[in-house]
């Protein structure tokens, strides 16, 4: 899957991974340098595996991957990782007894970009004190505290894994402030996996969709939100072939009947959809824009229905 | 800065054309002036919760006509638009606006001479309203 015109940051070809319980991949697709892709998927669809393999932390079983230049051949200077920042979805253990400050001045040694201003600015805003221990912290403020060193020394490439949780929504809107200011320069890129649709809505410019380990597809937002719609219509109930002539419509992408003669049609085309369904004397009720919950589930719905 | 534009949802049209219509509708009405620096891409597609993408095709479209203009390094400006080129575009909105009207008038099997009398109707009583004087 690749995005026409668009230098890419990160670039998987048939990447595979495999754990005891769990395989990844193989994974085909571009993630465009100077966007927001978010990583969107149910709860165990391999986000989080899919991170660490891009910093390198999970041996790739086959195929190639390719983060800022750099290919992961298992033979791969570290040097790559200090043009990235990243925030786990769960803080570390080990670090527990350090301050935000002190867990910053080992990072300031790692990251030759670092910028001790910018980390305080950072913390400035989040409103958090540096000087007290991660494990004193609330989860929201330690969140903070670790985003601010993630983001302190302006990294190219920014991963952020479920980077709201345990957020209040004066700081998430920080946060959302924060990433927009990231991005401004135009050339940083940023991939975050989130649950959150809201968050989605207003950063992302791209969604990647994984389930069970693949790729159902990688997508501009706004076209997604634009040609995906719901439409509901109407036919005599004594027709019976109703719902084979939908599956025919243009852009089908999933069909449920609501009631006698009623059905729910989800289509990404929906012009021609709406104009097929007219044409084959269908009554059109409403045309309604989906919802990405429910442009996923469709997703899900026909990857399940391929397995 | 803030740029008083709303995406409705509920709308058919996509979203770019959407914001498209409205920025060009702000700056040929003139409430934005010649010179006015616009926001960043990014900027306007966190506040209009779009994709950075849609926000650059605006830009790139209205700079096209002529509308924006960019300077490397230091953004996205307003740029001046001539006395005819606005009246064109005032013209173009009512006849749009208009035309909605006529199709509503057409569906409702309306006369053409219904719709006439109708229409001369309303702009006499919204003209006395605004105490001109049109007949």
């Amino acid at each position: 899957m690749t995005v026409a015109n668009m230098e890419a940051a990160i670039s998987l070809r048939g990447m595979k991974l495999q754990h005891e319980r769990f395989a990844l991949g193989p994974i085909d697709c571009d993630i465009p340098k100077g966007m927001v892709t978010a990583i969107v998927g149910p709860n165990g669809s391999g986000k989080s595996t899919l991170f660490r393999a891009l910093l390198g932390l999970e041996p790739i079983l086959s195929g190639e991957a390719e983060v800022l230049g750099t290919p992961l051949n298992g033979n791969q200077e570290d040097q790559y990782k200090s043009r990235i920042g990243f925030l786990a979805e769960n803080p570390h253990a080990h670090e527990n007894h350090l301050a935000a400050d002190e867990k910053a001045k080992f990072a300031s040694r790692w990251y030759p970009g670092w910028d001790w201003e910018k980390y305080r600015k950072l913390l400035r805003h989040f409103d958090v004190d540096g000087g007290v221990r991660l494990s004193k912290m609330s989860k929201g403020m330690r969140r903070k505290a670790e985003l601010s060193i993630a983001m302190a020394h302006d990294p190219e490439l920014l991963m952020l894994d479920e980077p709201s949780s345990g957020l209040d929504p004066f700081a998430w809107k920080t946060m959302l402030q924060e990433l927009g200011r990231y991005m401004e320069p135009g050339d940083r890129t940023l991939v975050l996996a989130t649950h959150i649709l809201e968050e989605i809505k207003r950063l992302a410019d791209y969604i990647l969709f994984i389930y069970r380990g693949k790729v159902l597809g990688l997508y501009e937002k706004d076209r997604l939100l634009d040609d995906w719609r719901t439409i509901v219509v109407q036919i005599e109930y004594a027709r019976k072939d109703g719902s084979e002539m939908l599956q025919r419509t243009p852009g089908f992408q999933g069909l449920t009947e609501a009631g006698p003669g009623l059905y729910r049609l989800e289509v990404d085309e929906p012009e021609r959809g709406e104009a097929y369904c007219r044409d084959n004397g269908f009554q059109v009720l409403a045309v309604q824009r989906m919802d990405l919950e429910d442009i996923l589930s469709c997703l899900i719905r026909k990857e399940e229905a391929r397995r | 800065m803030w740029l008083p534009i709303r995406i409705d949802e509920q709308r058919p049209e996509p979203l770019y054309h959407q914001i498209e219509v409205q920025l060009r509708g702000l700056i040929l009405g003139g409430q934005l002036k010649e010179g006015t620096l616009l926001p960043s891409i990014r900027e306007l597609a966190v506040s209009l919760k779009c994709s950075a993408i849609t926000v650059r095709r605006v830009y790139q479209d209205l700079e096209n006509e002529g509308l924006i203009r960019t300077r490397q390094g230091t953004g996205t400006f307003v740029a001046g638009v001539g006395a005819v080129q606005r009246d064109e575009h005032r013209l173009e909105r009512v006849t749009e606006e208009m035309e909605k009207a006529i199709e509503l008038g057409l569906q409702l099997q309306c006369a053409p001479e219904e719709i006439e009398t109708a229409f001369r109707q309303a702009l006499h009583r919204k003209s006395k309203e605004r105490g001109g004087d049109v007949t």
